[in-house]
């Protein structure tokens, strides 16, 4: 039985994992990601679907807020050009869908450089403001250029073919939506563990000290702001094919905060914690109303009339106490647990 | 019994148990027909969703207090979505494959509405819209989806032409929101514009959330506005009444049906005393809403009549229309029977918008709107002669 973790070269520590059992569980995970949406109602696909591509949004962030340390409230600003990217291109212009992924990337990529040059020189509360302002701007722009996105009326989108494979279903489509998820974590997980990631990390926790190892801080940050982005705009892309119907009103400025809170409650700087703070996050709101529906039909009568707001407020509670008792979030107590299951019965 | 009859009676009992699973659909037993609805039950816009709720069980209490419908009692499962869409769409979705409601009584708010489409044109099942009639819920018309309501491009049409026609030669102030609804009152307002060539001296469009009007009020009264819209919906009315307030200006002011709740008069105070409204349901001050009120009071709680505003009208109306369709269709329901039937609907009285009608081939109602007046001192609107 392992005892411990003892790590003797550069190449164990970067290592995705060196356990075998952990590899085994992997691949039942896989396979039971694959399986598992063929059995699954309307209902919950879509929740399995809105995971997803929360996931995918909060992996993106993570690069940049929680491995570059640069905080941003710009989140839905990059969703939502990353949304009217694939709309206009599909819907309106009418290319491939897998061009109008690939523009929902490099659409919110670009826009990314233009606040990115600005932001370079901030950090902190700073840098978040311009970020706020960047969102809004965007939602402007895009009102005020109806002529390109038709305004306020918003755009019809429909579920994409793809290598000649219909998505129309809400199996394919939870699907794919889980395939992409998957390959944003790995190819995230790869990031953190190259040059470019350790970089990134070297700026969040000293940038002066990263700038005299040699980290050039114009380039990495913008580097960081560029991939950040391209992520999240795929992620609005498939949050605007999930709603079906693309307008600024669909995203609202809740998903910046909603993307930050994942985060700091799956464990910031980590991309486990994203997409555990993601499941948390997202099924926090059912798991409640199932709660609260077990106490019967008044109960949901009342629920009508006030007590949602009631639901709202237990929603805030669970994640003030789990901050408060928690703070390195979910990630923090799956590694305790871990610890605690190889170590016990010694303190861990 | 001979090896024929036994065959006869087993073919036949199969038949009659086959025959009885296609009868009805989901959502309805012998006792019970449950119905489902999608609505923001918190945060600002539970303003709306709360009172919309409150309409449809009034509906839903009136026809169980008189035996229910075929001997089905009707039970209501409401989901908040917060106003966000993709919660809507969530919500809509456990309603109809975990729920296995019968039919939906509303889609929330219009964008959310929108979004929703293509799963309840997909489902089949009957959805009434009476919250944010906009054009494309029902252009193209879709077989089970059932607006009802007036479009706010035909709303802002009537009650711009009753200003031009009260206020001849007047100067006009509009200041619109930045979204869909905002487009469609510019919409109506050109159309009037076009009809009676009033003066538009001032025009502002903000951004939505927007709190602080002290700049557009300021222009409005250098450019000396006679007659002004205010295309809010309540708190940014509000602000732009204050505001008014505060300059000293008191133009004749035009307001639009969200904004039509006691709540914004309160909040506006005295200066809302006066505000010309446009609405296609009764004001509360009618002997039609006095009406209304009374049933109200008989079967809701006296916290939940003080909750009651337009929306618990359009819920209510939209319910009965619905109500009507299922009844129709006898002890074998069905939703292809229920749309067929609601698509039929003709003048149905509910007694707080004109009577109901499908025109064919058509799922919006159209309904008829009436101008009324804000009167500060009961909180309440008057119909206007």
């Amino acid at each position: 039985m392992r005892s411990g973790y003892f790590k003797e070269t550069i190449a164990q520590q970067i290592d995705l994992t060196d356990s075998a059992v952990v590899r085994i569980w992997l691949a039942l995970l896989v396979a039971a990601l694959i399986v598992v949406p063929f059995y699954l109602n309307p209902f919950y696909l879509s929740l399995l679907t809105i995971v997803a591509i929360t996931a995918i949004g909060a992996l993106g962030l993570n690069i940049l807020t929680g491995w570059a340390g640069l905080i941003s409230l710009g989140h839905v600003g990059f969703m939502v050009l990353g949304a009217y990217a694939y709309a206009i291109s599909t819907s309106i212009w009418k290319l491939d869908p897998l061009v109008g992924l690939l523009l929902a990337g490099l659409v919110p990529a670009i826009a990314s450089i233009i606040v990115g040059i600005p932001s370079l020189r901030l950090t902190g509360l700073y840098l978040a403001i311009t970020t706020l302002a960047f969102a809004f701007i965007i939602n402007h722009l895009i009102l005020e250029f109806d002529g390109l996105t038709r305004g306020a009326r918003g755009i019809f989108v429909t579920r994409p073919t793809l290598f000649g494979i219909s998505f129309k279903s809400d199996t394919a489509f939870a699907l794919l939506c889980v395939a992409l998820a998957a390959i944003t974590l790995v190819a995230t997980l790869n990031l953190r563990r190259s040059r470019v990631g350790r970089a990134l990390v070297a700026i969040r926790d000293n940038d002066i000290a990263a700038r005299v190892m040699g980290v050039d801080l114009t380039i990495y940050k913008l580097n960081a702001f560029i991939t950040s982005s391209f992520i999240i705009g795929i992620s609005g892309a498939l949050y605007g094919i999930f709603l079906s119907y693309v307008t600024v009103e669909g995203f609202p400025f809740l998903l910046s905060i909603e993307a930050l809170a994942i985060l700091i409650v799956g464990g910031i700087g980590t991309a486990l914690g994203a997409v555990l703070g993601t499941i948390f996050i997202v099924l926090l709101p059912e798991v409640t109303s199932m709660l609260f529906s077990l106490l019967g039909d008044d109960a949901a009568r009342m629920l009508s009339t006030g007590a949602h707001e009631l639901k709202s407020m237990l929603y805030g509670v669970v994640i003030i106490l789990f901050l408060r008792f928690q703070p390195h979030g979910l990630v923090g107590l799956w590694r305790d647990s871990k610890r605690m299951w190889v170590n016990w019965p010694l303190r861990f | 019994m001979s090896i024929k009859t036994l065959m006869a009676a087993t073919a036949a009992s199969l038949l009659l148990s086959a025959t009885a699973g296609l009868a009805a659909d989901q959502g309805v037993t012998d006792k019970e027909i449950l119905l489902g609805e999608v609505e923001p039950l918190t945060g600002p816009p539970a303003l709306l969703g709360v009172a919309h709720n409150l309409g449809v069980r009034l509906a839903l209490e009136e026809a169980n207090a008189a035996g229910g419908i075929h001997g089905r009692k009707l039970r209501l499962t409401a989901l908040d979505d917060g106003y966000v869409s993709s919660r809507t769409i969530q919500s809509l979705r456990k309603l109809i494959s975990v729920d296995k409601v019968f039919a939906l009584t509303s889609l929330s708010g219009s964008g959310q509405a929108v979004a929703s489409l293509p799963i309840i044109e997909e489902a089949g099942i009957p959805a009434i819209v009476p919250i944010g009639p906009v054009a494309p819920l029902y252009t193209p018309p879709r077989k089970n989806i059932f607006v009802v309501g007036q479009s706010y491009e035909e709303g802002m049409h009537q009650l711009a032409l009753f200003l031009a026609n009260k206020y001849p030669g007047k100067k006009w102030g509009v200041v619109t929101q930045d979204d869909d609804y905002g487009v469609a009152l510019r919409e109506g307002l050109k159309q009037a514009k076009d009809e009676k060539k009033f003066n538009v001296v001032f025009e502002s469009i903000y951004k939505r959330g927007q709190q602080d009007f002290s700049s557009e009020m300021l222009r409005a009264k250098d450019a000396g506005v006679e007659v002004f819209i205010a295309g809010g919906i309540i708190s940014e009315n509000v602000a732009m009444l204050k505001e008014m307030e505060k300059l000293g200006i008191k133009p004749a002011t035009g307001i639009f049906w969200p904004g039509r709740v006691s709540a914004m008069l309160k909040l506006a105070g005295p200066a809302s005393d006066g505000l010309y409204a446009v609405d296609y349901v009764e004001p509360i001050a009618s002997e039609n809403g006095q009406k209304f009120l009374e049933l109200a009071k008989k079967y809701l709680s006296p916290e939940e009549v003080a909750r009651i505003n337009r929306y618990t009208m359009t819920g209510y109306a939209g319910t009965r229309v619905l109500l009507a369709a299922i009844e129709k269709c006898g002890k074998d329901l069905t939703w292809a029977c229920t749309n067929a039937e609601l698509a039929k609907t003709k003048d149905l009285k509910t007694d707080v918008m004109a009577p109901i009608s499908f025109a064919d081939g058509s799922r919006f109602s159209n309904q008829k709107v009436q101008i009324m007046q804000a009167d500060f001192k009961t909180l309440g609107f008057k119909p206007v002669k």
